[in-house]
């Protein structure tokens, strides 16, 4: 069942198209990545779901409700954790989550999630004492204290440390494992590697891709050597293959599947010796790069 | 709601602005209080002038605009809870913020220092709350105007100075030029200050004036309204 449908959702700002007509649904249970580069407009859109912005037009429909004009009752079924919030200065952790839990007809136990959350030890602090691995945890934690069907997180790990956000992602595999639906809205290629079930990938307003991280990443890898002895033997016969180039003692083969055994055995074969042999496999990047004819961080 | 209420006080209770606000004016009418004479009328109204100007014009906006700032509004648009509840909460937090603060001063100056008390309660309370209605209107419109909350605090500071002047409440009016003493009657602080000292004299506050203070509120809040961002 999709819990989130949306259709060709549009919204300009000054005469500048931030969506241009991005249509996506999300299923029950999935954790679902909205993947771009900065400016690709991922924020708008999911703040479109979530109701914080209007459409220009299009159709958006949560739990099978409008967002505009149902939205108390949407709300009441989503968690949300936006990007760049903070919480007032002096207000303890356990204040934090008393208020909103308050907020919600049927809220969560919030002293539960204190501890599933690890902010147990904090419960005391105030939220300017945080860091920001704990404040990314109240912000979820806070995300979660309704008992939301859909959770939207909003570049959760910018601004971590690696283990922080590795931490991060093993508590949001348990989100969507509780029977959660998580929308993640990220730029990062390795989070919505690790973490989602499908991605839309989002570049100047449109889905240029939608997809499971795996499905997105099938297609060419890259293999490298330098001949060391024996002359090069012919290799774009060789099943799998698409690609020789080679330039002095430089070789690189590219193709598909398990060309590079096929590639391997051929050159034992021939006796041809090979140093610096490397296998490329194909990155999020990569697959951006070919969708859009430009490198993913070239904004 | 009431949870809400009960938090945010306990965040009100830990700002030191709020602390702030509520020490300047009794430490004002401390010192010059040791020097007057009993039954004075003039130290007073002064102070209760500062200690409301001080909440309307430091205070709220600075609370408002940093909440903004800080996404603390449309963090809470997010729940089912509309954040012009968290508004409410604020300014009649600020309210009492503003009442306590001249009840210390009244009851200060009343026991210790013995000055002047007024017997009409309804001029002094009609006149209190248009007062503060036009301060916290003023405020509003920092609040909605300025782009953070340090803007909102800088801009209500510099313009806390000009207003108390104008208002008579660094130098008597009768020693300003005629015009300024004219013009400064009419700003809202001018126009409570003079209320505030036709009550302590022992008459009626100027209908006129009161009238002036309730435009200011009412005026200045709907553009504070019609400027005010959620984000």
């Amino acid at each position: 069942m999709a819990v989130i449908e949306v259709t060709d959702l549009r919204k300009s700002y000054a005469g500048l198209k931030v969506l241009d007509g991005v249509s996506f649904s999300v299923e029950e249970g999935e954790i679902f990545g909205v993947l771009g580069p900065n400016g690709a407009g991922k924020t708008t859109a999911v703040e479109c779901v979530e109701g914080l912005r209007r459409p220009d037009s299009g159709t958006v429909r949560v739990l099978g409700l409008d967002p505009v004009r149902d939205a108390r009752r949407m709300r009441e079924q989503i968690g949300v954790q936006l990007q760049q919030t903070q919480l007032p200065e002096n207000l303890k952790v356990w204040e934090a989550l008393d208020l909103y839990a308050s907020f919600y007809a049927d809220p969560r136990d919030w002293r539960a999630l204190l501890e599933e959350w690890g902010l147990a030890e904090k419960r005391n602090a105030r939220f300017g004492k945080l860091s920001g691995g704990q404040k990314q945890r109240l912000f979820i934690a806070l995300a979660l204290v309704g008992k939301p069907r859909v959770a939207f997180l909003d570049e959760l790990t910018t601004g971590l440390d690696p283990q922080a956000r590795r931490a991060t992602w093993e508590l949001i595999k348990q989100v969507r494992a509780s029977g959660v639906t998580v929308v993640l809205v990220s730029h990062f290629m390795d989070e919505v590697e690790e973490l989602c079930d499908r991605v839309a990938v989002l570049d100047r307003g449109r889905i240029v891709a939608l997809d499971t991280p795996s499905g997105l990443l099938e297609g060419e890898h890259r293999m490298r050597f330098t001949l060391k002895a024996g002359e090069a033997p012919d290799l774009t016969g060789l099943p799998g293959v698409t690609g020789v180039s080679r330039t002095g003692e430089r070789v690189v083969v590219t193709g598909h599947g398990d060309f590079a055994t096929a590639v391997t055995a051929h050159l034992a074969r021939h006796q041809v010796l090979v140093s610096d042999l490397r296998i490329d496999k194909r990155t999020l990047d990569d697959a951006f790069a070919a969708l859009t004819g430009r490198p993913f961080d070239d904004n | 709601m009431l949870k809400l209420t009960f938090v945010e006080t306990k965040l009100l209770a830990r700002d030191p602005g709020a602390v702030f606000s509520l020490l300047i004016p009794l430490f004002i009418l401390v010192v010059f209080g040791s020097s007057i004479e009993p039954g004075d009328r003039v130290l007073l109204p002064m102070a209760l002038a500062i200690a409301v100007g001080l909440v309307g014009l430091y205070m709220v906006p600075t609370t408002l605009a940093t909440y903004r700032e800080r996404g603390i509004l449309r963090r809470m648009s997010a729940t089912p809870v509309r954040p012009g509840r968290l508004l409410v909460v604020q300014l009649l937090l600020q309210l009492v913020l503003a009442v306590t603060a001249c009840g210390l001063l009244l009851a200060v100056a009343g026991t210790v220092l013995g000055a002047h008390l007024p017997d009409q309660a309804l001029s002094v309370v009609l006149t209190f709350l248009l007062g503060t209605a036009s301060m916290f209107a003023v405020g509003l419109l920092i609040a909605a105007l300025a782009p953070n909350g340090r803007a909102a605090n800088g801009i209500g500071v510099l313009l806390y100075f000009p207003m108390a002047y104008l208002a008579g409440l660094m130098q008597p009016a009768d020693q300003m030029p005629d015009m300024v003493a004219l013009v400064g009657e009419y700003t809202p602080m001018g126009a409570f200050g003079q209320c505030l000292r036709d009550v302590w004299a022992g008459g009626a506050p100027d209908p006129l004036l009161l009238a002036v203070m309730a435009a200011y509120a009412l005026v200045v809040s709907a553009v504070a309204a019609r400027f005010f961002r959620w984000e």
